[in-house]
Protein backbone atom coordinates (compact mmCIF):
# COMPACT_ATOMS: atom_id res chain seq x y z
CA UNK A 1 0.00 0.00 0.00
CA UNK A 2 1.40 3.41 -1.25
CA UNK A 3 0.24 6.59 0.93
CA UNK A 4 0.85 10.05 0.24
CA UNK A 5 -0.32 12.41 2.47
CA UNK A 6 -0.64 15.94 2.26
CA UNK A 7 2.13 16.21 -0.18
CA UNK A 8 3.53 19.78 -0.96
CA UNK A 9 7.36 20.36 -2.94
CA UNK A 10 8.06 23.76 -3.90
CA UNK A 11 10.65 24.78 -6.42
CA UNK A 12 11.89 28.32 -5.98
CA UNK A 13 8.30 30.03 -5.23
CA UNK A 14 5.80 27.48 -7.13
CA UNK A 15 4.67 24.79 -6.06
CA UNK A 16 5.21 21.86 -8.18
CA UNK A 17 3.02 19.56 -5.65
CA UNK A 18 0.42 20.62 -3.75
CA UNK A 19 -1.19 19.26 -0.93
CA UNK A 20 -1.48 15.89 -2.53
CA UNK A 21 -3.07 12.63 -0.99
CA UNK A 22 -2.86 9.93 -2.87
CA UNK A 23 -3.63 5.88 -2.01
CA UNK A 24 -2.76 2.78 -4.27
CA UNK A 25 -3.96 -0.55 -2.17
CA UNK A 26 -1.19 -3.24 -3.05
CA UNK A 27 -1.51 -4.55 -6.50
CA UNK A 28 -3.88 -1.50 -7.68
CA UNK A 29 -3.05 0.82 -10.44
CA UNK A 30 -3.11 4.34 -11.02
CA UNK A 31 -2.92 6.35 -14.15
CA UNK A 32 -1.37 9.82 -13.53
CA UNK A 33 -2.83 12.51 -15.66
CA UNK A 34 -3.01 16.03 -16.39
CA UNK A 35 -1.32 19.08 -18.53
CA UNK A 36 2.31 19.81 -18.76
CA UNK A 37 4.04 20.92 -15.75
CA UNK A 38 0.79 19.94 -13.27
CA UNK A 39 3.52 17.87 -11.44
CA UNK A 40 3.01 14.60 -12.93
CA UNK A 41 6.83 14.20 -12.79
CA UNK A 42 7.51 16.01 -9.58
CA UNK A 43 4.76 12.91 -7.69
CA UNK A 44 6.68 9.97 -9.30
CA UNK A 45 10.07 11.97 -8.22
CA UNK A 46 8.98 12.06 -4.68
CA UNK A 47 7.53 8.50 -4.68
CA UNK A 48 11.13 6.96 -5.73
CA UNK A 49 12.87 9.56 -3.37
CA UNK A 50 14.59 11.54 -6.37
CA UNK A 51 13.31 14.47 -4.62
CA UNK A 52 12.74 15.57 -1.39
CA UNK A 53 9.03 16.80 -0.23
CA UNK A 54 8.67 20.09 1.16
CA UNK A 55 5.68 18.62 3.68
CA UNK A 56 3.75 15.62 3.98
CA UNK A 57 4.80 12.13 4.44
CA UNK A 58 5.03 9.33 1.84
CA UNK A 59 3.95 5.58 3.20
CA UNK A 60 5.31 2.33 1.49
CA UNK A 61 3.59 -0.52 3.43
CA UNK A 62 2.96 1.52 6.65
CA UNK A 63 6.78 2.52 6.97
CA UNK A 64 7.18 6.74 6.26
CA UNK A 65 9.76 6.67 3.07
CA UNK A 66 10.04 10.13 2.53
CA UNK A 67 13.75 11.49 3.92
CA UNK A 68 14.96 8.55 2.75
CA UNK A 69 18.06 8.47 0.65
CA UNK A 70 17.30 7.41 -3.00
CA UNK A 71 18.88 4.33 -3.00
CA UNK A 72 17.15 2.78 -0.35
CA UNK A 73 13.48 3.36 -1.64
CA UNK A 74 14.72 1.09 -4.78
CA UNK A 75 15.64 -1.39 -2.17
CA UNK A 76 12.22 -1.19 -0.75
CA UNK A 77 10.89 -1.90 -4.16
CA UNK A 78 10.41 1.00 -5.88
CA UNK A 79 11.46 0.93 -9.59
CA UNK A 80 10.62 3.76 -12.27
CA UNK A 81 11.09 4.76 -15.23
CA UNK A 82 12.21 7.84 -16.76
CA UNK A 83 10.73 10.91 -19.19
CA UNK A 84 13.57 11.56 -20.58
CA UNK A 85 15.21 8.33 -20.72
CA UNK A 86 18.14 7.75 -18.42
CA UNK A 87 20.19 4.83 -20.18
CA UNK A 88 23.94 4.48 -19.99
CA UNK A 89 24.87 4.97 -24.15
CA UNK A 90 27.94 3.19 -23.88
CA UNK A 91 26.50 0.21 -22.56
CA UNK A 92 25.21 -3.06 -24.33
CA UNK A 93 21.40 -3.54 -24.38
CA UNK A 94 22.09 -6.13 -22.04
CA UNK A 95 24.14 -4.95 -19.69
CA UNK A 96 21.86 -1.83 -18.97
CA UNK A 97 19.08 -4.43 -17.76
CA UNK A 98 21.23 -6.62 -15.99
CA UNK A 99 22.48 -3.24 -13.92
CA UNK A 100 18.89 -3.41 -12.51
CA UNK A 101 19.60 -6.75 -10.98
CA UNK A 102 23.56 -5.06 -9.27
CA UNK A 103 21.26 -4.26 -5.83
CA UNK A 104 19.37 -7.16 -5.59
CA UNK A 105 19.30 -9.41 -2.68
CA UNK A 106 22.27 -12.49 -3.29
CA UNK A 107 23.86 -10.09 -6.72
CA UNK A 108 27.62 -11.29 -5.96
CA UNK A 109 29.64 -8.51 -6.98
CA UNK A 110 32.40 -10.52 -8.66
CA UNK A 111 31.42 -13.95 -9.64
CA UNK A 112 29.38 -14.79 -12.34
CA UNK A 113 29.51 -18.44 -11.98
CA UNK A 114 27.05 -18.86 -9.43
CA UNK A 115 23.76 -20.71 -9.48
CA UNK A 116 21.99 -17.48 -8.31
CA UNK A 117 23.68 -15.36 -10.95
CA UNK A 118 23.37 -17.58 -13.98
CA UNK A 119 19.30 -17.68 -13.29
CA UNK A 120 19.62 -13.83 -13.50
CA UNK A 121 21.36 -13.71 -16.68
CA UNK A 122 18.51 -15.62 -17.99
CA UNK A 123 16.33 -13.74 -16.28
CA UNK A 124 17.48 -10.23 -18.62
CA UNK A 125 17.78 -12.42 -21.67
CA UNK A 126 13.95 -13.91 -20.90
CA UNK A 127 12.98 -9.75 -20.23
CA UNK A 128 14.73 -8.53 -23.68
CA UNK A 129 13.08 -11.57 -25.58
CA UNK A 130 9.83 -10.50 -24.50
CA UNK A 131 9.99 -6.96 -25.02
CA UNK A 132 11.23 -8.13 -28.93
CA UNK A 133 14.83 -6.74 -28.16
CA UNK A 134 16.73 -9.72 -28.57
CA UNK A 135 18.06 -8.93 -32.08
CA UNK A 136 19.41 -5.34 -29.76
CA UNK A 137 21.07 -7.50 -27.46
CA UNK A 138 24.62 -6.55 -28.15
CA UNK A 139 24.53 -3.28 -29.13
CA UNK A 140 24.88 -0.36 -27.59
CA UNK A 141 22.08 1.07 -26.34
CA UNK A 142 22.60 4.62 -27.75
CA UNK A 143 21.85 2.58 -31.56
CA UNK A 144 18.50 1.97 -30.62
CA UNK A 145 15.60 4.11 -32.36
CA UNK A 146 13.27 5.80 -29.47
CA UNK A 147 10.53 2.77 -29.05
CA UNK A 148 12.97 0.28 -28.74
CA UNK A 149 14.59 2.33 -25.95
CA UNK A 150 11.98 2.93 -23.99
CA UNK A 151 11.41 -1.03 -23.62
CA UNK A 152 14.75 -1.33 -22.96
CA UNK A 153 13.86 1.31 -19.86
CA UNK A 154 10.62 -0.69 -18.78
CA UNK A 155 12.75 -4.04 -18.97
CA UNK A 156 15.25 -2.51 -16.80
CA UNK A 157 12.67 -1.57 -14.08
CA UNK A 158 10.76 -5.42 -14.17
CA UNK A 159 14.37 -6.75 -14.12
CA UNK A 160 14.66 -4.77 -10.56
CA UNK A 161 11.79 -7.27 -9.17
CA UNK A 162 9.57 -4.53 -8.42
CA UNK A 163 6.84 -4.47 -5.65
CA UNK A 164 5.76 -0.48 -7.05
CA UNK A 165 6.50 0.30 -11.03
CA UNK A 166 6.73 3.94 -12.05
CA UNK A 167 6.56 4.51 -15.31
CA UNK A 168 6.97 7.81 -16.67
CA UNK A 169 5.68 8.74 -19.82
CA UNK A 170 6.09 4.94 -21.26
CA UNK A 171 4.61 5.42 -24.81
CA UNK A 172 6.41 9.40 -24.98
CA UNK A 173 7.43 9.89 -28.59
CA UNK A 174 5.70 7.19 -30.00
CA UNK A 175 3.39 6.71 -32.69
CA UNK A 176 -0.19 5.31 -32.37
CA UNK A 177 1.12 1.60 -33.15
CA UNK A 178 4.18 1.85 -31.40
CA UNK A 179 1.97 2.84 -28.27
CA UNK A 180 -0.57 0.30 -29.06
CA UNK A 181 2.51 -2.42 -28.56
CA UNK A 182 3.67 -0.65 -25.90
CA UNK A 183 0.34 -0.93 -23.74
CA UNK A 184 -0.24 -4.35 -24.53
CA UNK A 185 3.46 -5.37 -23.14
CA UNK A 186 2.70 -3.33 -20.03
CA UNK A 187 0.08 -5.07 -19.41
CA UNK A 188 1.46 -8.24 -20.31
CA UNK A 189 4.69 -8.10 -18.50
CA UNK A 190 3.41 -6.36 -15.20
CA UNK A 191 3.13 -9.00 -12.66
CA UNK A 192 -0.79 -8.50 -10.96
CA UNK A 193 0.50 -8.18 -7.99
CA UNK A 194 2.62 -5.30 -8.98
CA UNK A 195 1.71 -1.78 -7.93
CA UNK A 196 1.58 0.41 -10.65
CA UNK A 197 1.91 4.55 -11.20
CA UNK A 198 1.61 5.04 -14.64
CA UNK A 199 1.91 8.97 -15.94
CA UNK A 200 1.12 9.53 -19.05
CA UNK A 201 -0.90 12.01 -22.12
CA UNK A 202 -1.87 9.47 -24.22
CA UNK A 203 -5.08 9.11 -22.29
CA UNK A 204 -6.37 6.44 -24.22
CA UNK A 205 -3.11 4.41 -23.06
CA UNK A 206 -4.06 5.31 -19.34
CA UNK A 207 -7.44 4.33 -19.63
CA UNK A 208 -6.93 1.11 -21.00
CA UNK A 209 -4.11 0.18 -18.19
CA UNK A 210 -5.43 1.81 -14.69
CA UNK A 211 -8.96 1.52 -13.54
CA UNK A 212 -8.52 4.41 -11.56
CA UNK A 213 -6.82 7.71 -13.09
CA UNK A 214 -6.06 10.63 -11.25
CA UNK A 215 -5.67 14.32 -12.75
CA UNK A 216 -2.94 16.92 -11.98
CA UNK A 217 -3.30 20.47 -12.30
CA UNK A 218 -1.19 22.63 -11.17
CA UNK A 219 -0.18 20.71 -8.58
CA UNK A 220 -3.45 19.85 -6.93
CA UNK A 221 -5.80 16.98 -7.90
CA UNK A 222 -8.63 18.15 -9.32
CA UNK A 223 -10.46 14.06 -9.57
CA UNK A 224 -10.20 10.85 -9.01
CA UNK A 225 -12.01 7.82 -10.17
CA UNK A 226 -12.78 5.39 -12.80
CA UNK A 227 -11.28 7.10 -16.14
CA UNK A 228 -14.84 7.41 -17.96
CA UNK A 229 -16.32 9.27 -15.20
CA UNK A 230 -13.40 11.57 -14.19
CA UNK A 231 -13.00 12.47 -18.20
CA UNK A 232 -16.47 13.38 -17.90
CA UNK A 233 -15.71 15.67 -15.08
CA UNK A 234 -16.42 19.36 -15.98
CA UNK A 235 -13.02 20.42 -14.28
CA UNK A 236 -10.98 17.93 -16.34
CA UNK A 237 -12.64 18.38 -19.42
CA UNK A 238 -12.35 22.53 -18.97
CA UNK A 239 -8.05 22.03 -18.26
CA UNK A 240 -8.18 19.40 -21.12
CA UNK A 241 -10.46 20.80 -23.97
CA UNK A 242 -11.17 24.90 -22.96
CA UNK A 243 -13.05 26.72 -20.27
CA UNK A 244 -16.28 26.68 -21.90
CA UNK A 245 -16.59 23.28 -23.48
CA UNK A 246 -20.75 22.59 -24.35
CA UNK A 247 -21.21 18.92 -23.54
CA UNK A 248 -19.27 16.22 -22.40
CA UNK A 249 -16.74 14.55 -24.87
CA UNK A 250 -16.29 11.00 -25.61
CA UNK A 251 -13.74 9.54 -23.54
CA UNK A 252 -9.89 8.26 -24.76
CA UNK A 253 -9.42 11.82 -26.34
CA UNK A 254 -7.19 14.37 -25.62
CA UNK B 1 69.02 -7.80 -19.35
CA UNK B 2 70.50 -4.14 -20.46
CA UNK B 3 70.49 -2.23 -16.83
CA UNK B 4 68.74 1.05 -18.83
CA UNK B 5 66.00 -1.30 -20.15
CA UNK B 6 65.45 -2.68 -16.75
CA UNK B 7 64.73 0.64 -15.18
CA UNK B 8 62.68 1.23 -17.64
CA UNK B 9 60.39 -1.05 -17.42
CA UNK B 10 60.32 -0.88 -13.59
CA UNK B 11 59.58 2.72 -14.15
CA UNK B 12 56.67 1.73 -15.91
CA UNK B 13 55.43 -0.64 -13.61
CA UNK B 14 55.60 1.61 -10.84
CA UNK B 15 53.77 4.24 -12.74
CA UNK B 16 51.33 1.72 -13.66
CA UNK B 17 50.34 1.74 -10.42
CA UNK B 18 49.36 5.31 -9.99
CA UNK B 19 47.96 5.10 -12.96
CA UNK B 20 45.97 2.17 -12.22
CA UNK B 21 44.43 4.24 -8.88
CA UNK B 22 43.33 7.34 -11.24
CA UNK B 23 41.68 5.20 -13.51
CA UNK B 24 39.69 3.26 -10.92
CA UNK B 25 38.43 7.24 -9.53
CA UNK B 26 37.93 7.66 -13.24
CA UNK B 27 35.42 5.04 -13.38
CA UNK B 28 33.71 6.42 -11.05
CA UNK B 29 33.55 9.50 -12.54
CA UNK B 30 35.76 11.36 -10.01
CA UNK B 31 38.84 13.26 -11.25
CA UNK B 32 41.31 13.15 -8.67
CA UNK B 33 44.76 15.57 -9.16
CA UNK B 34 45.89 13.96 -5.62
CA UNK B 35 46.69 10.34 -6.16
CA UNK B 36 50.25 11.22 -5.73
CA UNK B 37 49.66 11.84 -1.87
CA UNK B 38 49.23 8.06 -1.47
CA UNK B 39 51.73 7.11 -3.65
CA UNK B 40 53.87 9.25 -0.91
CA UNK B 41 52.04 7.96 1.58
CA UNK B 42 53.03 4.02 0.53
CA UNK B 43 56.54 5.37 -0.12
CA UNK B 44 57.07 6.82 3.27
CA UNK B 45 55.34 4.23 5.46
CA UNK B 46 56.67 1.24 3.73
CA UNK B 47 60.45 2.58 3.83
CA UNK B 48 59.91 3.11 7.56
CA UNK B 49 58.56 0.25 7.90
CA UNK B 50 61.97 -1.94 6.43
CA UNK B 51 64.21 0.99 7.26
CA UNK B 52 63.54 2.19 10.44
CA UNK B 53 61.82 -0.73 12.38
CA UNK B 54 63.32 -3.33 10.31
CA UNK B 55 60.18 -5.79 9.12
CA UNK B 56 60.60 -7.82 6.10
CA UNK B 57 59.38 -6.06 2.22
CA UNK B 58 55.85 -8.36 2.39
CA UNK B 59 54.85 -6.64 5.53
CA UNK B 60 55.77 -3.15 4.16
CA UNK B 61 53.79 -3.40 1.65
CA UNK B 62 50.77 -4.42 3.80
CA UNK B 63 51.37 -1.27 5.73
CA UNK B 64 51.77 0.98 2.94
CA UNK B 65 49.09 -0.32 1.23
CA UNK B 66 46.52 0.03 4.32
CA UNK B 67 48.09 3.55 5.13
CA UNK B 68 47.68 4.93 1.70
CA UNK B 69 43.91 3.11 1.35
CA UNK B 70 42.87 4.51 4.97
CA UNK B 71 44.22 7.62 3.99
CA UNK B 72 42.25 7.95 0.98
CA UNK B 73 39.23 6.66 2.11
CA UNK B 74 39.12 9.62 4.79
CA UNK B 75 39.71 12.01 2.32
CA UNK B 76 36.63 10.43 0.52
CA UNK B 77 34.62 10.08 3.12
CA UNK B 78 35.37 14.17 3.88
CA UNK B 79 34.79 14.84 0.26
CA UNK B 80 32.94 12.61 -1.84
CA UNK B 81 29.73 14.17 -0.72
CA UNK B 82 28.77 16.25 -3.91
CA UNK B 83 29.58 15.70 -7.21
CA UNK B 84 31.32 17.93 -9.67
CA UNK B 85 34.99 19.51 -8.73
CA UNK B 86 35.10 19.38 -5.12
CA UNK B 87 36.78 16.05 -4.46
CA UNK B 88 39.18 17.23 -7.29
CA UNK B 89 39.96 20.34 -5.59
CA UNK B 90 40.21 18.67 -1.88
CA UNK B 91 42.44 15.59 -3.42
CA UNK B 92 45.11 18.48 -4.77
CA UNK B 93 44.88 20.33 -1.43
CA UNK B 94 45.08 17.10 -0.03
CA UNK B 95 48.29 15.94 -1.76
CA UNK B 96 49.84 19.79 -1.42
CA UNK B 97 49.27 19.14 2.40
CA UNK B 98 50.89 15.82 2.43
CA UNK B 99 54.08 17.34 0.18
CA UNK B 100 54.18 20.37 2.69
CA UNK B 101 53.95 18.13 5.70
CA UNK B 102 56.67 16.08 4.31
CA UNK B 103 59.05 18.57 4.15
CA UNK B 104 58.76 19.81 7.59
CA UNK B 105 58.60 15.97 9.03
CA UNK B 106 61.50 15.27 10.69
CA UNK B 107 61.55 11.21 12.08
CA UNK B 108 65.40 10.49 12.00
CA UNK B 109 67.30 7.43 13.81
CA UNK B 110 71.01 6.36 13.65
CA UNK B 111 71.60 3.32 12.31
CA UNK B 112 74.96 1.81 12.30
CA UNK B 113 76.39 5.11 12.86
CA UNK B 114 74.15 6.59 9.71
CA UNK B 115 70.73 8.67 9.62
CA UNK B 116 68.42 6.89 8.44
CA UNK B 117 64.54 8.13 7.71
CA UNK B 118 62.03 11.06 6.47
CA UNK B 119 64.46 14.35 7.46
CA UNK B 120 62.49 16.78 6.15
CA UNK B 121 63.38 18.56 2.74
CA UNK B 122 66.17 16.81 2.14
CA UNK B 123 64.15 13.47 2.27
CA UNK B 124 64.06 10.13 2.86
CA UNK B 125 67.48 8.29 2.85
CA UNK B 126 68.89 4.47 3.55
CA UNK B 127 65.68 2.76 2.32
CA UNK B 128 68.31 -0.19 1.58
CA UNK B 129 66.33 -3.27 2.00
CA UNK B 130 66.78 -4.18 -1.76
CA UNK B 131 70.62 -3.49 -1.57
CA UNK B 132 71.00 -5.22 1.38
CA UNK B 133 68.85 -8.51 0.73
CA UNK B 134 71.30 -8.70 -2.47
CA UNK B 135 67.94 -8.01 -4.17
CA UNK B 136 69.43 -7.53 -8.28
CA UNK B 137 67.05 -5.10 -10.58
CA UNK B 138 66.41 -7.25 -12.72
CA UNK B 139 64.93 -9.44 -9.34
CA UNK B 140 63.07 -6.65 -7.98
CA UNK B 141 61.38 -6.05 -11.66
CA UNK B 142 59.99 -9.55 -11.51
CA UNK B 143 58.59 -8.19 -7.97
CA UNK B 144 56.98 -5.44 -9.63
CA UNK B 145 55.58 -7.04 -12.24
CA UNK B 146 54.00 -9.82 -10.17
CA UNK B 147 52.24 -6.76 -8.14
CA UNK B 148 51.05 -5.62 -11.35
CA UNK B 149 49.90 -8.81 -12.52
CA UNK B 150 47.86 -9.03 -8.72
CA UNK B 151 46.46 -5.62 -9.43
CA UNK B 152 45.32 -5.96 -12.81
CA UNK B 153 43.71 -9.69 -11.90
CA UNK B 154 41.83 -7.60 -9.81
CA UNK B 155 40.67 -5.44 -11.92
CA UNK B 156 39.74 -8.04 -14.70
CA UNK B 157 37.24 -10.00 -12.10
CA UNK B 158 35.61 -6.69 -11.09
CA UNK B 159 35.33 -6.30 -14.13
CA UNK B 160 34.13 -9.29 -15.60
CA UNK B 161 31.10 -9.29 -12.34
CA UNK B 162 28.60 -6.62 -11.06
CA UNK B 163 31.27 -4.53 -9.78
CA UNK B 164 32.95 -3.46 -13.15
CA UNK B 165 29.81 -2.66 -14.24
CA UNK B 166 28.51 -1.09 -11.14
CA UNK B 167 31.85 1.54 -10.68
CA UNK B 168 31.07 2.62 -14.39
CA UNK B 169 27.26 3.23 -14.12
CA UNK B 170 28.38 5.48 -10.43
CA UNK B 171 30.49 6.87 -13.26
CA UNK B 172 27.58 6.92 -15.88
CA UNK B 173 24.88 8.57 -14.18
CA UNK B 174 24.71 9.00 -10.16
CA UNK B 175 21.54 9.65 -10.23
CA UNK B 176 20.15 6.40 -12.03
CA UNK B 177 22.49 3.98 -10.00
CA UNK B 178 20.87 5.17 -6.83
CA UNK B 179 17.40 3.95 -8.45
CA UNK B 180 18.80 1.09 -9.49
CA UNK B 181 19.43 0.76 -5.08
CA UNK B 182 23.12 1.73 -5.98
CA UNK B 183 24.64 3.66 -2.45
CA UNK B 184 26.89 5.68 -5.05
CA UNK B 185 29.10 7.52 -2.46
CA UNK B 186 29.87 4.39 -0.48
CA UNK B 187 31.05 2.60 -3.39
CA UNK B 188 32.70 6.20 -4.37
CA UNK B 189 34.49 6.07 -0.64
CA UNK B 190 35.27 2.88 -1.30
CA UNK B 191 36.75 3.37 -4.77
CA UNK B 192 38.72 5.92 -3.62
CA UNK B 193 40.36 3.69 -0.76
CA UNK B 194 41.23 0.80 -2.94
CA UNK B 195 42.34 3.68 -5.34
CA UNK B 196 44.51 5.17 -2.42
CA UNK B 197 45.88 1.62 -1.68
CA UNK B 198 46.86 0.81 -5.36
CA UNK B 199 48.54 4.26 -5.82
CA UNK B 200 50.67 4.03 -1.98
CA UNK B 201 51.78 0.41 -3.38
CA UNK B 202 53.34 2.17 -6.25
CA UNK B 203 54.65 4.24 -3.99
CA UNK B 204 56.18 1.35 -1.90
CA UNK B 205 57.97 0.15 -4.94
CA UNK B 206 59.21 3.51 -5.88
CA UNK B 207 60.76 3.81 -2.50
CA UNK B 208 62.83 0.60 -2.41
CA UNK B 209 63.94 0.22 -6.04
CA UNK B 210 65.11 4.15 -5.38
CA UNK B 211 66.55 3.72 -2.19
CA UNK B 212 65.68 7.42 -1.84
CA UNK B 213 62.41 9.62 -1.91
CA UNK B 214 62.18 13.47 -1.32
CA UNK B 215 59.10 15.20 -0.99
CA UNK B 216 59.53 16.89 -4.23
CA UNK B 217 59.20 13.43 -6.15
CA UNK B 218 55.53 13.78 -5.39
CA UNK B 219 54.57 16.89 -6.85
CA UNK B 220 50.90 17.72 -8.84
CA UNK B 221 52.89 17.09 -12.01
CA UNK B 222 53.22 13.09 -11.10
CA UNK B 223 49.05 13.78 -10.16
CA UNK B 224 48.55 15.37 -13.39
CA UNK B 225 50.04 12.61 -15.71
CA UNK B 226 48.57 9.56 -13.74
CA UNK B 227 45.27 11.47 -14.41
CA UNK B 228 46.33 11.93 -18.03
CA UNK B 229 47.50 8.35 -18.26
CA UNK B 230 43.66 6.53 -18.55
CA UNK B 231 42.54 9.38 -20.46
CA UNK B 232 45.14 8.77 -23.09
CA UNK B 233 45.05 4.64 -23.16
CA UNK B 234 40.95 4.66 -22.62
CA UNK B 235 38.80 4.01 -19.80
CA UNK B 236 37.31 0.86 -21.67
CA UNK B 237 39.39 -1.47 -19.77
CA UNK B 238 42.48 -1.75 -16.78
CA UNK B 239 45.25 -2.08 -19.82
CA UNK B 240 44.31 1.71 -20.92
CA UNK B 241 45.98 3.63 -18.21
CA UNK B 242 48.97 1.07 -18.54
CA UNK B 243 49.11 1.61 -22.69
CA UNK B 244 49.12 5.43 -21.38
CA UNK B 245 52.03 4.71 -19.13
CA UNK B 246 54.09 2.99 -21.94
CA UNK B 247 53.70 5.88 -24.35
CA UNK B 248 54.88 8.25 -21.80
CA UNK B 249 57.25 6.35 -19.55
CA UNK B 250 58.05 4.20 -22.94
CA UNK B 251 58.19 6.02 -25.16
CA UNK B 252 58.36 9.90 -24.70
CA UNK B 253 60.81 9.77 -21.96
CA UNK B 254 63.21 7.40 -22.81
CA UNK B 255 63.14 6.97 -26.09
CA UNK B 256 66.22 9.86 -27.31
CA UNK B 257 64.57 11.16 -30.08
CA UNK B 258 61.90 12.55 -27.94
CA UNK B 259 63.55 13.94 -24.65
CA UNK B 260 63.13 17.35 -24.60
CA UNK B 261 59.84 17.12 -26.60
CA UNK B 262 58.54 15.22 -23.75
CA UNK B 263 56.23 17.60 -22.09
CA UNK B 264 55.16 19.12 -25.12
CA UNK B 265 54.28 16.12 -27.17
CA UNK B 266 52.58 14.68 -24.14
CA UNK B 267 50.52 17.61 -23.43
CA UNK B 268 50.20 17.92 -27.55
CA UNK B 269 48.56 13.95 -27.29
CA UNK B 270 46.33 14.67 -24.19
CA UNK B 271 44.76 17.77 -26.25
CA UNK B 272 44.17 16.18 -29.26
CA UNK B 273 42.73 12.46 -27.39
CA UNK B 274 40.61 14.55 -25.95
CA UNK B 275 39.08 16.35 -29.09
CA UNK B 276 39.04 13.26 -31.15
CA UNK B 277 38.49 10.14 -28.24
CA UNK B 278 37.10 11.51 -24.91
CA UNK B 279 37.49 8.05 -23.38
CA UNK B 280 40.78 7.56 -24.77
CA UNK B 281 42.15 5.08 -26.88
CA UNK B 282 41.33 1.80 -25.70
CA UNK B 283 37.34 3.21 -25.06
CA UNK B 284 33.98 0.77 -24.47
CA UNK B 285 33.22 0.88 -28.15
CA UNK B 286 36.57 -0.11 -29.58
CA UNK B 287 37.02 -2.75 -27.15
CA UNK B 288 33.72 -3.90 -27.86
CA UNK B 289 34.47 -3.69 -32.01
CA UNK B 290 37.96 -5.81 -30.87
CA UNK B 291 36.47 -8.35 -28.63
CA UNK B 292 33.72 -8.92 -31.74
CA UNK B 293 36.86 -9.41 -34.55
CA UNK B 294 38.85 -11.42 -32.41
CA UNK B 295 35.79 -13.87 -31.74
CA UNK B 296 35.20 -13.71 -35.55
CA UNK B 297 38.74 -14.29 -36.32
CA UNK B 298 38.34 -18.02 -36.17
CA UNK B 299 35.21 -18.42 -37.68
CA UNK B 300 36.43 -16.82 -40.95
CA UNK B 301 34.24 -14.17 -40.70
CA UNK B 302 31.16 -16.54 -40.85
CA UNK B 303 29.06 -13.66 -39.35
CA UNK B 304 30.27 -10.82 -41.11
Amino acid sequence: MLRLERVTRRFGGIEAVKELDVEVPPGARLGLIGPNGSGKTTVLNLISGVVALDEGAIFWNGARIDGLPTHRFARLGVARTFQNLRLVPHMTVRENVWLAQHSLPGANALRRGTEAEIARRARVDELLAELGLEAWRDAPVAALPLPQQRRVELARALAREPALLLLDEPAGGMTPGETHAMRTLIARLVPPAVTLIVVEHKLDLVAELCPRVAVLDFGRKIAEGAPDDVLRDRKVMEIYFGRSFPSPAKSGGG
Amino acid sequence: MDDYLVSVLANIGMFSFIALSAYLLLLTGEISFGQQAFFAIGAYASGIATALWGLPFALALLIGAAAGGIAAGLVGLLTLRTRGLYFAMATLAFAELVRLGLQQWVYVRKIEGEPVGPNGVDGFRGIRYVFENNIAPAEFLLIIAGLLVFVLAAFAVAERGRLGSMLRLVGADPLLAESQGIDVKAVKVAAAAAAGAVAALGGCLFAHLNTFVEPRNFDIMLGVHSLAYGLIGGLGTAFGPILGVLIDVGLLESVRVFQGYRMIVFGGLVALLLVFMPRGILDETRLRWLAARLRRAPQHHAQA
